[in-house]
């Protein structure tokens, strides 16, 4: 029976086409600057950071791989304190993160141990599951925050204060920060801060505001483990999920504040932007984790979200972005496959999707979006409004400009596997 | 157990990927975790391919493997549904490889046809990327190729052309029109744009070409062997290996027509090579001896890649541009004593066998190369050292897969070569004005940098297009690093030299310093060095 505001969401088989765990990488690495990720894994871990991600190395990475060759399957347990020695001597990193790959979660290495047996009291080494056999693309910064929460200083009872969950970079903080204080919103930090040793105080009394949908787990676990309330809003993406995070966040602390006019400010702003976006057809296939706030946003800026897809939809920690969703088809672990016929009846204006499938949609006539794109702009909170909507709307501008395009004349020859 | 940033090869799963998604008709299932479809990418994306790869994953998660179930046969419907390939090629990756399942049980379950499945399930630690590909090559032309009528007229099979290749597009355009302007049809390019038609036709043609060493080399011996089918294995990099490619092409058709009865093959004036027929076919032999390329004879070169590529290039630059090779090496283990024997004579000590791109960096860092040829890796090490660097070989970065016509074959490749290496390296009068008169003109870049560490200032064209801010810093960096010091008059004489190669005079004196037991680089013992090293 379906209560209103329970979304029926429609659960498939299968994950394609997006990224393994190992991914967070790309970021974390970068957001926690005294760290160093090392991941116990294979030539297709290396491959893959180094050619999906394209990560180039200008200099030292602070990331790399303890490669296992043939060799080491037959071992007991792999001894990686001559690689972390080597780290260490050429990094002095202030923490070590040890990610975990398939091929060890399938040799059922103890990694919880390995990581113990590495750690010394100046560096530590700190497990962090990560593996495609059972996270997602964005889910291992989830297992990352997870690591750090024994290195939070406990906050005392009655110490009230907001820590916003998720890596943003530098101006993004200092903007939800500023715009917390001026709500009289005490804040207590971010997980992760810049630095190892800089992160946030966590009590009882801690309100703890997740900024990015994928960070369920350490939300619950600081909830167990520290009594941290957990705020359960929209995520502040667009004016609509803005206005509603802060007002929620506010309420928490008691401050009642009313910021209707300023979210009538921010669509006018991007008046232009959610004129071109009515009615459009809005296709999001599962990559990011950060499909449920995006098409949330879509469909109040009056696009026509034909499907929203995602890796793992949580029901309670995404409970408000479903609510916002009523009425759109939502979609858990789609089928690849079905998704293919189903873009081609529904002939979506625009498809939200992975760096793997962007260009064969476009050969087959459709406009479309990185879903990683979303990840690396500053989309949050107010100052992100503008920079939200122009992502979904310069695809369909730039297509607009561009010349007529037959596909018999200027494909030709351009893929000769393809019939 | 090492710790690994780069590495050269991609796994087994990216070679079989590279060849089934050369084909028409043929789909791999990849047998792995979320995730390992990340290979997709490097074709959407290097490749921009405006249809979906044939490649689709049957993820396999933790929970499944706790509960014993597997998706691998409906997804093998799904895709058999949804592409209608005529084989699928199932392949396992390196963490389900280690789960022993037995594939070709798991796949009767989908309950398609035997004969439109393949599973090619390799040792993913011991195999990679070239090794994988050439196999699965190999066992698909075994699989398919059947005895028929030879064609008519001569015709070859371009065998070893793959998805990702190296300048592919513009090396089988170059291939082409060489064989156009001979009159000789291509029977079957395999595996690029190849159906599972094309390889049972194979036998048709008269030869094979197979101008890669990693791959196809032996798909052409197995032709060889079973069908008795000639075939050429150089590769046509440079003026002089094309000229010897042609005319082995020739000789080698004109025997297999001579039994036919079929008459013979004649070598055309050569202008009829060249692009608008009726000019030289290559400008290299005469750029190669004009006055300013004199230069060249000094320039030391250290080349670096796969097999097929590192031996052309040492061939090519001394050879052809009369340069120094200080030395090379490849990434390609077993190919390694090929490469040892096509350079014999070539390499001043001996090569360099590694998968390392570290070990490489040191050797440029050490050698500091007038040039160096090789793969993005090299690229990246030599922008850190301001060394002039070309990518002659994968594994390649987005830019080496642009438009225009840039083959490394035949007569328009020695050109597209040639030009890259007057591009990469300091040039000839320029750098003798530079080296006489200090600086040329050029000192006040460095200068203005550090009044405005922050802003890059534009680089002249003889530093090779790297900021002067990221020069200046490198030799902040290499004095800390250094141990020797330097005398404020020593230190004086160097800022005389110029400043893109005092670096490399800074290091080149301290280790001469070193080597005489000084612990300081004085006026005196600069100008020891100068004299001792011809500086």
């Amino acid at each position: 029976m379906q209560v209103p505001g329970d979304v029926q969401v429609i659960k498939e088989d299968n994950v394609t086409h997006s990224f393994c765990g190992l991914a967070c990488v790309g970021w974390m690495y970068q957001k926690i600057k005294d760290s160093f990720f090392l991941i116990l894994g294979t030539h297709t871990c290396a491959h893959f950071l180094q050619n999906a991600l394209g990560m180039m190395i200008f200099a030292k990475p602070r990331f790399g791989i303890a490669l296992m060759e043939e060799g080491d399957l037959s071992k007991h347990e792999p001894s990686l304190e001559e690689i972390i020695s080597e780290i260490k001597a050429d990094h002095h990193p202030s923490v070590i993160f040890l990610l975990s790959s398939c091929t060890p979660e399938v040799m059922k290495v103890d990694f919880k141990g390995l990581a113990h047996l590495l750690s010394t009291p100046d560096v530590p080494v700190l497990f962090v599951p990560a593996s495609g056999l059972v996270y997602n693309f964005t889910q291992a910064e989830d297992s990352v925050l997870s690591a750090l929460v024994p290195f939070c200083p406990e906050a005392p009872a009655g110490d009230k204060k907001v820590v916003f969950l998720g890596s943003v970079n530098d101006v993004t903080a200092d903007d939800l920060r500023a715009e917390a204080e001026a709500l009289g919103i005490p804040v207590g930090g971010f997980l992760p801060e810049s630095r190892f040793d800089k992160m946030p105080a966590i009590g009882p009394d801690t309100v703890l505001a997740p900024i990015q949908p994928y960070l369920s787990r350490v939300a619950v676990k600081l909830a167990r483990e520290r009594g941290a309330s957990v705020l359960h809003s929209l995520f502040p993406f667009g004016p609509d999920g803005t206005r509603v995070f802060w007002e929620d966040l506010a309420r928490e602390f008691g401050v009642t504040v009313d910021l209707r006019d300023r979210e009538k400010a921010a669509w006018d702003k991007i008046r232009n932007q959610t004129e071109l976006l009515k009615g459009k057809k809005v296709f999001l296939t599962a990559d990011t984790m950060m499909e449920l706030p995006l098409a949330r946003f879509l469909h109040r800026a009056g696009a026509d979200v034909v499907e929203c897809s995602s890796a793992y939809i949580n029901k309670k920690f995404h409970a408000r972005e479903l609510e916002a969703l009523d009425g759109v088809r939502v979609v858990e672990q789609p089928n690849f496959h079905r998704q293919l016929e189903d873009v081609k009846l529904m002939q979506p204006d625009l498809i939200i999707t992975s760096l793997m499938t962007a260009n064969p949609f476009v050969g087959n006539g459709f406009v479309v979006k990185w879903s990683m794109e979303f990840m690396l702009m500053s989309i949050h909170s107010w100052s992100g409004v503008i920079t939200l909507a122009n992502m979904f709307v310069s695809p369909l501008q730039r297509r607009s400009k561009l010349p007529a395009f037959d596909k018999e004349v200027w494909l030709e020859g351009v893929m000769p596997s393809a019939e | 157990m090492r710790l690994a940033f780069w590495l050269y090869e991609g796994t087994a799963l990216h070679g079989i990927s590279r060849v089934t998604n050369s084909m028409k008709g043929v789909h791999t299932v990849y047998h792995a975790p979320q995730g390992d479809d990340y290979i997709t990418a490097t074709y959407t994306m290097l490749e921009r391919t405006p249809q979906f790869p044939g490649l689709s994953i049957s993820v396999v998660r933790g929970r499944d493997l706790a509960q014993g179930v597997s998706r691998l046969p409906s997804t093998l419907q799904q895709v058999d549904h949804h592409y209608n390939p005529e084989l699928i090629v199932i392949a396992p990756s390196c963490s389900t490889a280690l789960l022993q399942e037995d594939l070709h049980q798991l796949a009767a379950h989908s309950g398609l046809p035997q004969e439109k499945i393949l599973v090619y399930a390799l040792n993913p630690f011991r195999v990679s990327e070239n090794e994988a590909a050439d196999g699965i090559l190999t066992e698909l032309v075994k699989r398919y190729a059947a005895p028929q009528e030879k064609t008519a007229l001569p015709s070859v099979n371009l065998i070893g052309f793959t998805s990702l290749g190296f300048h592919l597009r513009a090396n089988l355009t170059s291939i082409r029109r060489m064989l156009q302007t001979l009159g000789i049809a291509v029977n079957v390019v395999a595996p690029w744009g190849a159906g599972i038609d094309d390889l049972r036709q194979l036998p048709a043609a008269w030869l094979n070409i197979a101008p890669y060493r990693e791959i196809g080399t032996s798909a052409a011996e197995y032709l060889a062997e079973a069908f008795n089918m000639p075939a050429i294995y150089e590769a046509p990099i440079g003026v002089e290996p094309t000229l010897a490619w042609l005319r082995s092409l020739i000789e080698k058709l004109n025997a297999a027509g001579a039994e036919r009865g079929a008459s013979p093959i004649v070598m055309p004036p050569l202008h009829a090579f060249s692009l608008d027929g009726m000019s030289a076919p290559s400008g290299v032999p005469w750029f190669a001896r004009t006055a300013d390329m004199e230069s060249f004879s000094n320039k030391r070169a250290f080349v670096f890649g796969d097999a097929t590529h590192t031996v052309a290039l040492v061939k090519f630059l001394r050879n052809e541009l009369g340069m120094q090779i200080i030395g090379a090496g490849t990434y390609m283990e077993q190919h390694a004593d090929w490469v040892r024997k096509e350079l014999e004579g070539y390499l001043p000590g001996a090569l360099i066998v590694t998968d390392k791109f570290q070990d490489v960096a040191k050797i440029i860092d050490d050698e500091m190369p007038d040039l160096v040829c090789g793969t993005q890796m090299e690229r990246h090490s030599c922008r850190k050292l301001d060394v002039p660097c070309m990518v002659v070989c994968p594994p390649t970065h987005i830019e080496n897969h642009l438009l225009g016509y840039y083959p490394f074959f035949g007569f328009d490749g020695a050109d597209v070569i040639a030009d890259r290496v007057y591009l990469s390296c300091k040039l000839g009068l320029e750098k003798h004005l530079i080296d006489f008169f200090g600086d040329a003109g050029l000192e006040y870049e460095e200068q203005e940098v550090s009044a405005h560490p922050e802003e890059p200032a534009a680089a002249p064209s003889a530093s090779n297009g790297h900021s002067s801010t990221e020069i200046a810093a490198d030799v902040a960096v290499i004095s800390e690093e250094g141990e020797m010091k330097w005398s404020d008059e020593a230190e004086t004489m160097l800022k005389k030299v110029p400043f893109f190669v005092r670096k490399k005079v800074r290091k080149n004196t301290e280790t001469f310093a070193r080597g005489n037991g000084e612990s300081m680089v004085s006026v005196e013992v600069f100008r020891q060095a100068k004299e001792s090293l011809g500086g």
